[in-house]
């Protein structure tokens, strides 16, 4: 294990200081364990003793409480069938699929704000997830999981990228800037103190990534006009539509960062 | 009419600012339990049919899965859902297209999506209708048994004698109008986690109301109000589809219970687009006549609204508010088809109603020769309904001022002035939005080293509510804003909220917090008085300091009160404030120039001006924030989104922020708000509503803007580049 090469204080969300032990913490909220895992694949009808909730129970539907209520099928004829939204047009025709593929594991290294990070991910599991869901990083939003809105934009090595479009396993090896790498404890980046000040965001849950695409264009460019910032900024949707104020706190930033202002 | 305030009307920053911009603040999205579960939904792919079979089987058999929930085992009726009908979390038959079918929980998200695959649903598709015209034909499909239009006839409102009206008319001026379907898109998806401890059940959702959700997920489950406990303390954005109860908060209490395990119901974004709802399309039809001078004598109003597949809202179209007219008729059809259910989208019934309206009057005007802000000087609402007068009306004020910022008088030209290819023209239109008054309560606690806790059952959902009721306590007590501390959004720990939904919190919880400030500082005075050798009434409190209000000289710092009190100071309120005889309504002028492509038909908004009166505005910043918000929503709503059905299979499509084309800081244009000087009688220190009002003028005042550009009248939103085309090559050019 790779041991984290700073001792200063973490960001407040930040885990573990060490790879080992956010691996550990990783390991801890990930609800598929390695015996869950090996077990994919395993014949239909096995028994996952792992919680003993009674969900043999469960599964068969028996009511426990008396808004739970039973109810036989319908005898109508059947002219169609459907087993889900993709695929509609072939699904009477599409098999269903017989056994669980095997899901593939690779161990990946993440340096995120600055810490390194040893991780085993499935390889469906995209870069958002990693972040937020076995990292607790959750400054990073999911907004659309398609790359249309931008609320999960993180920087890797220097480009904004949509985590909700990046596998983790491609990402092995990068260096992963996050909203919880901009603040350290209550100094706030120039930027987070414009957005503060000058209202950036109403409901600000796409305001993290806002902030992250604005940082990469000031790193880029640290004096923007405001069409450099609409369009630097265009991938990331705000529904409140708080554009004007996200664009004067971008500007006003800027300025901070120059030293042609004061907060 | 200003008022002597420390706090109230100056521009503060968002008390929850740091947590917001570092991405600390935890919205429901961002919670994680041990040991939780992942739920995911399957969703019907035909528009309306009959569930035959379902076999979850091999879906139970997927290593990981924990339950599964269909119409079969998991019935409750979500009753906020349909408010004339038994809808249930899962029905059968299916009315739509996107309508929940099975839910599964698993050990994460991606076997739980897996396990979606392998449920076999035996559907027997059924005859469904899109349109809210096929509908209404006699040998249309039935959506529900009693018919297609909700209560079986239209909502009918009528004064004065409406032939009468048209027969003194010199002028008659016809049109029809179209709006569609958008959804409201907001950046948090939908997300539930129920936990069941005991008989106890907790639920973490994104809703605009944790009292309501409350009062809607006991009654769903038939379980007392007490053993149910919602918290939402950060909302990414509502915009009106959180309110209440929703059936994914049913769903994820039904497999929690089912499993013992906590339960995270996620809606994918598709699931948001397809299963829940956005604002009704509508067809609307009026007909209006005035005399030569402009004075308007009659109104007819028809029209008829797409509910989709359930009656969650009232489906009504705003319609003449803004104006006086003696002899008026309103006719509006609620009509149920098979399309995803439509509801409350910010200002729900207002902006594609005065989109209509607002275009027959500028239409009227014109055709009398009259300029576009004579007219509306002439014939805006002076009494509410003709009959009941305003608390306060700023809507000439808004009119005036708002011209006078725009420069309306230099920049109107007769229509269709420039040359080409691209024209410019210039706009307005008026909007309102009702502010009634309405049950709060609240807990203010004095601490005794002189801090302060707002405790209050509102979520923040965007709009600043937080910091808006911590400053009307900052005010009512006289201490800084640096004591102030707001606790919100869980049931348990926080009274009553009436929800943020409808522009009610400001008002209604302020009121209470308001007064329940008073209640705490009655307390502190108290203590003061033999300190200051006065009478408690004879005091009052400022910048931390309690003073005799006629020697302020006379004075002691209001912790040092607060820090005699044996413990905390605790100020409580539940105010239910009632108007007599009288409305209350927040209104808006709006100015816009667009320039007009006429080879492409596309439009672009070049500036724009937003006169309101929202009475006193408790946070110039934010509510600058939510004005200029809400008129850039108006403008997606007037020039882009629109979802569509396929009419060959009944499915969604245009779905997703892609397709909705959702505007971006790309097409936002310069925005100047400007707050015109009226103080209400009521409300806390005046203030009435301001989260609707923003977006109800904007689609008329766009398309009056690309009238005066072009010379002819778009009448359909969203007005695409395809439409504005069809209109320039319409018979009306």
């Amino acid at each position: 294990m790779t041991r984290a090469g700073k001792t200063s204080m973490l960001p407040a969300s930040d885990t573990a200081p060490s790879a080992q032990g956010a691996a550990a913490t990783a390991r801890r909220v990930t609800a598929p364990g390695p015996r869950d895992c090996e077990r994919r694949g395993a014949p239909a009808g096995r028994e996952d003793k792992e919680d003993g909730m009674g969900e043999e129970r469960a599964k068969r539907g028996v009511s426990r409480r008396s808004f739970l209520i039973g109810a036989g099928t319908s005898a109508a004829a059947a002219a169609a069938v459907g087993t889900g939204w993709l695929g509609l047009g072939t699904a009477a025709a599409r098999p269903l699929p017989q056994a669980v593929p095997e899901r593939g594991r690779s161990t990946i290294q993440l340096r995120v704000n600055g810490f390194t990070h040893t991780l085993e991910v499935e390889h469906r599991w995209t870069l958002l997830e990693v972040l937020r869901d076995k990292l607790g990083l959750t400054g990073t939003k999911l907004g659309c999981d398609r790359a249309e809105c931008g609320a999960c934009t993180v920087i890797m090595d220097g480009v904004t990228v949509y985590a909700c479009s990046q596998l983790a396993v491609f990402a092995d090896g990068a260096e992963i800037t996050t909203i919880e790498g901009l603040a350290r404890g209550d100094d706030l980046h120039p930027l987070q103190q414009a957005f503060a000040e000058l209202d950036g965001g109403q409901c600000n849950y796409c305001i993290p990534g806002q902030i992250m695409a604005a940082k990469a264009l000031l790193d880029r460019n640290p004096a923007p006009t405001l069409e450099e910032v609409r369009e630097g900024l265009a991938g990331n949707l705000c529904r409140c539509a708080n554009y004007l104020h996200i664009q004067e706190a971008v500007l006003h930033a800027s300025r901070l960062l120059r030293g042609e202002a004061t907060p | 009419m200003s008022q002597q305030l420390s706090i109230v009307g100056k521009p503060t920053p968002r008390i929850d600012a740091v947590e917001r911009v570092t991405g600390r603040a935890k919205y429901t999205w961002d919670i994680q339990l041990p040991g939780m579960l992942y739920a995911r939904v399957l969703r019907s792919p035909y528009a309306h049919a009959r569930i035959v079979r379902i076999d979850t089987s091999r879906a139970e058999a997927l290593p990981g899965v924990r339950a599964i929930i269909t119409h079969e085992n998991a019935r409750a009726r979500w009753h906020s859902g349909d408010t004339l009908h038994e809808r249930l979390i899962f029905n059968n038959p299916v009315r739509y297209a996107g309508e929940p079918v099975a839910a599964v929980a698993a050990v994460d998200r991606h076997t739980a999506e897996d396990a979606l695959e392998l449920i076999e649903v035996e559907y027997e598709p059924l005859p469904f209708v899109l349109e809210a015209q096929d509908a209404l034909r006699d040998d249309a499909p039935l959506v529900h048994e009693d018919g297609n239009v909700a209560n079986g006839r239209p909502v009918v409102y009528e004064r004065g004698d409406l032939a009468a009206g048209f027969a003194e008319a010199d002028h008659i001026v016809e049109a029809t109008y179209r709006s569609a379907y958008h959804n409201n898109a907001q950046m948090e998806p939908r997300v539930a986690i129920a936990l069941w401890e005991g008989r106890n059940l907790t639920v973490w959702t994104t809703t605009q109301g944790v009292s309501n959700a409350r009062r809607d997920i006991a009654r769903d489950l038939g379980l007392p109000q007490s053993q149910v406990r919602v918290i939402c303390q950060y909302a990414g954005g509502g915009f009106g589809n959180k309110n209440n109860n929703q059936d994914y908060d049913l769903m994820a209490a039904f497999l929690a219970k089912l499993t013992g395990r906590p339960v995270r119901l996620e809606f994918t974004r598709h699931d948001d687009f397809i299963g829940l709802h956005g604002r009704w399309s509508t067809e609307i039809h009026y007909r209006i006549g005035a005399k030569r001078d402009g004075t308007l004598t009659a109104i007819d109003f028809r029209a008829i609204s797409n509910m989709g597949a359930y009656m969650k809202s009232t489906g009504m179209v705003a319609n003449f508010e803004l104006y006086t007219c003696p002899n008026v008729r309103a006719e509006t059809t609620r009509v149920f088809t098979n399309r995803t259910t439509s509801a409350n989208l910010r200002s729900p019934a207002y902006p594609q109603g005065f989109f209509a309206m607002e275009q027959t009057i500028d239409q009227l005007a014109y055709e009398l020769g009259i300029d576009p802000l004579e007219m509306r000087l002439k014939n805006h609402t002076r009494l509410y309904q003709d009959r009941i007068p305003y608390t306060s009306n700023g809507l000439e004020a808004c009119l005036r001022e708002g011209a006078e910022l725009f420069g309306w008088r230099e920049s109107w030209r007769p229509p269709n002035s420039d040359p080409g290819p691209v024209k410019r023209g210039v706009g307005l239109g008026l909007g309102c939005y009702p502010a009634p008054l309405g049950l709060g309560s609240a807990i203010v606690r004095v601490n005794t080293d002189g801090s302060v806790q707002v405790l209050v059952g509102v979520v923040d959902i965007g709009t600043g509510a937080k910091t808006t009721m911590g400053m009307i306590a900052a005010e009512a007590l006289g201490v800084p804003w640096s004591s102030i501390e707001v606790v919100n959004g869980d049931t348990t720990t926080t009274p009553f909220s009436i929800g943020e939904s409808s522009s009610r919190t400001t008002v209604m919880t302020g009121w209470a917090v308001k007064a329940a400030a008073e209640h705490a500082r009655q307390q502190l005075f108290e203590l003061a008085a033999p300190l200051l050798e006065a009478t408690p009434e004879e005091l009052a409190a400022r910048d931390n300091l309690i003073f005799v209000a006629d020697d302020p000289a006379r004075s002691i710092p209001l912790p040092q009160v607060a820090s005699r009190a044996a413990e905390a100071i605790i100020g409580s309120a539940t105010t239910n404030p009632e108007l007599k005889d009288q409305a209350r309504m927040s209104f808006a002028a709006h100015f816009a120039e667009v320039a007009v492509d006429t080879r492409t038909g596309l439009v672009r908004v070049l500036r724009y001006v937003a006169a309101h009166d929202s009475g006193q505005v408790i946070n110039p910043l934010t509510g600058e924030s939510q004005v200029q918000g809400g008129v850039l929503m108006g403008l997606s709503q007037a020039l882009f989104e629109e979802m569509s059905w396929e009419r060959r299979t009944g499915r969604p499509i245009k779905t997703g922020y892609h397709f909705a084309h959702v505007l971006t800081h790309l097409e936002a244009p310069p925005i100047q708000v400007h707050f015109v000087d009226v103080v209400d009688p009521y409300g806390p220190y005046g203030a009435k509503v301001l989260g609707e009002p923003p977006n109800t003028p904007v689609p008329g005042t766009i398309a009056n803007a690309i009238f005066n550009a072009i010379g002819v009248r778009v009448r359909e939103i969203p007005m695409t580049p395809d439409r504005v085309l069809a209109a320039l090559r319409s018979e009306d050019a």
